[in-house]
């Protein structure tokens, strides 16, 4: 029997030897490096056929640009599974995958721990307005006019999309002596991972009451812009608000415009509407601290994720399921 | 009867009404004087002969200079009591104040949480490289180009604690939720309860063992550069200091070296040898976490801090001793 062939698109940062070493059992092909024009033709001449399973990231978004429709429609048609590096997959389109019988997988957990400790990072930096004096230090002027910043011991965090990050923010958060309060839009079940000393609320009483909102849910059709500017008008005057999830969760004009009032006292934003674009009134604002997606950007953590890549192709190929298929499959299913 | 005097040196920010308090025990009197020779001026003219505690801020130091041996002497032999707002109190020459029969406090606990939380924030920040990514992106290149090195996560790594007070375990807390591994070294060993079962090491082994280094300990004359080039030798390649102490326990210069070298692989600081002015070396790096002394800089604390502090003047008015006298002087 031939052995089955899996391509990768995009880099591999870490783990190559384990990629290397799916071959001779795996015939390995790849696409490292290029552009969306030039890999979509190479699909459509055949130069990838006999594929079943790809390996590929978020990163390979900057090379091929998303798995939308249009890529997808013209995958050959021995594929039967994209494996992809990242815990949020919204560059892939699943449903399309679906039609055409093709099984997607992601990183689910890998991230947790990477993706709590940056939105930990941007609260604290958000609570204590930090950008103002961290600016003037690299400038040459100590801090400028700073104004003090707040504590988070006693604060209410209200967390939306309380899953294995959210729990991670929960746990972190507690420890500085924060009050935990979350919202889902579906109820979890009762063997969820919830962190136990978190109480669960309604949407508009997360709102309402929380000091700081921590964006921690999948991005989908029903949560775009899930904050826009009638959520913003029910907050408390001051929130500060932490975004690691996806940028488009958040409507940016009307949380510029809610921090120009004064209504939202800080920001702390790893994601962005149109990444890598960023608004050049975030880019400029003293009460927002930002960083450039790098949620899951450490050696450990990235090297944890394309293990649990490889290890999907494994399943695949030679058991014939994936590990850790994407949940909209598997409710499907 | 008159009331006593106190004399105030510095600002109240916050605590307004606490202060005002005060106004019913206590005449409050403020220096004329905007420099050490006036302020020196203005003591032996007999302005402060009638005072009999003083609050001073950290900042005040810009009109008195360092309370040592040479101001001492000249203070108004009225003067019992310096309640200190702050919990580094290394602008005090203590020795000097209790020869001359001064009572010095200053402000523990209230400080824990925001220093701890900012120690964390410059954790974070060292190890996950997070400065240069928001520079690069601040200014117009997202990710960086090329982007920098990838960041470290910190669970699984060791956290050396030097310096185990109040701070130093607050910090411990705060880290294990992140999943890391605390060890300390003090200059006693702590009881099983007061150090949450952190394990107690030589210095030595500090050094040689910690994958990030946080100094939590106080400044005066025995621990002045107590990190320098010998101890950066012996520490893990690729450490992380993190100082929300005081800058001169560590050799800035040192630590500049150390960087260039890769010994030190990035830090953390919130205190710098001579604040406000920052070494050149420290500013040029991208790849290290900046922030003006800030460790206790929110309204909440700042608030906490003057009125612990206030407590401390009130306190030695009506009852002729300080609420928290600093450790040097607990026998006194």
């Amino acid at each position: 029997m031939t052995p089955p062939i899996a391509l990768v698109v995009g880099p591999i940062f870490f783990e190559d030897a384990k990629w290397q070493a799916l071959a001779p059992e795996v015939t390995l092909k790849e696409y490292r490096k290029g552009t969306r024009e030039e890999f979509i033709s190479l699909l459509k001449s055949g130069t990838f056929d006999g594929a079943e399973a790809i390996f590929r990231s978020n990163e390979s978004t900057a090379v091929t640009g998303p798995f939308t429709e249009e890529i997808v429609s013209v995958l050959p048609s021995t594929v039967k599974y994209i494996c992809h590096s990242g815990a949020g997959y919204d560059n892939i389109d699943v449903e399309a995958c679906t039609k055409r019988g093709i099984q997607v997988s992601n990183t689910p957990h890998c991230n947790e721990d990477a993706v709590a400790d940056l939105t930990i990072y941007l609260m604290i930096g958000a609570l204590r307005q930090i950008t103002r004096p961290n600016n003037a230090l690299r400038a040459g002027k100590w801090r400028g006019t700073i104004v003090p910043g707040h504590d988070p011991q006693g604060k209410i965090l209200g967390i939306l999309g309380m899953g294995g990050i959210g729990s991670g923010v929960a746990k972190r958060a507690e420890a500085f002596g924060m009050k935990i309060q979350y919202h889902n839009r579906h109820p979890l079940p009762s063997t969820s991972t919830t962190h136990p000393s978190a109480t669960y609320v309604s949407f508009d009483e997360l709102l309402s009451t929380s000091d700081v909102i921590s964006l921690n849910l999948a991005l989908s059709h029903g949560t775009e812009h899930i904050l826009g500017a009638p959520e913003f008008a029910q907050m408390k005057k001051g929130v500060v608000i932490v975004n690691t999830a996806r940028g488009g969760l958040i409507d940016e004009e009307a949380m510029i415009r809610a921090l120009d009032e004064g209504k939202v006292f800080s920001v702390g934003l790893d994601v962005f509407e149109n990444e890598p674009h960023v608004d050049a009134r975030l880019l400029g604002s003293e009460k927002v601290v930002i960083s450039p997606h790098i949620g899951a950007a450490t050696v450990e953590t990235m090297a944890a994720m394309e293990r649990l890549v490889i290890e999907n192709i494994k399943s695949a190929l030679f058991d014939g399921k994936l590990l850790t298929q994407v949940h909209e499959q598997l409710v499907k299913s | 009867m008159t009331k006593p005097q106190v004399l105030l040196l510095g600002e109240i920010d916050h605590a307004h009404k606490a202060w005002a308090s005060i106004s019913e025990i206590a005449d409050v009197i403020e220096p004329k004087a905007r420099s050490r020779e006036e302020f020196i001026k203005e003591c032996e003219s007999g302005a402060f002969d009638k005072v009999v505690a003083t609050y001073r801020t950290f900042q005040s130091v810009a009109i008195t200079g360092l309370i040592d041996e040479a101001l001492v002497k000249i203070l108004p032999k009225s003067l019992k009591f310096i309640a200190h707002n702050g919990a580094g109190y290394d602008q005090i020459d203590v020795h000097a104040c209790t020869a001359h029969d001064i009572r010095v406090s200053n402000v523990p606990t209230a400080v824990d949480d925001a220093t701890a939380d900012t120690n964390m924030f410059l954790i974070l920040g060292a190890l996950r490289g997070f400065n240069t990514s928001m520079m690069a992106l601040r200014n117009g290149h997202w990710k960086g180009s090329p982007p920098p090195p990838l960041g470290h996560d910190p669970q699984g790594k060791v956290l050396g604690i030097l310096g185990m007070g109040g701070i130093g375990r607050n910090l411990k807390k705060k880290a294990e939720a992140f999943g890391m591994t605390v060890q300390y070294y003090n200059r006693s060993k702590l009881s099983e309860e007061l150090s949450g079962g952190a394990k107690y090491v030589s210095f030595e082994e500090l050094l040689k063992t910690s994958d990030i280094l946080s100094l939590n300990l106080p400044l005066n004359k025995q621990t002045r550069h107590i990190i320098s080039t010998k101890e950066f030798e012996q520490m893990k390649k690729g450490v992380v200091i993190i100082n929300t102490a005081r800058g001169a326990v560590m050799d800035e210069a040192a630590l500049v070296v150390a960087l260039e070298k890769g010994q030190v692989w990035s830090c953390g600081l919130d205190v710098f040898e001579e604040e406000p002015k920052v070494h050149s070396g420290l500013i040029a790096n991208p790849h290290v976490m900046l922030v003006p002394h800030m460790g206790t800089w929110t309204v909440e604390t700042q608030t906490k801090m003057e009125i612990w502090c206030i407590d401390n003047v009130r306190s030695a008015i009506e009852k002729g001793k300080l609420m928290s006298p600093v450790g040097e002087q607990k026998d006194m």
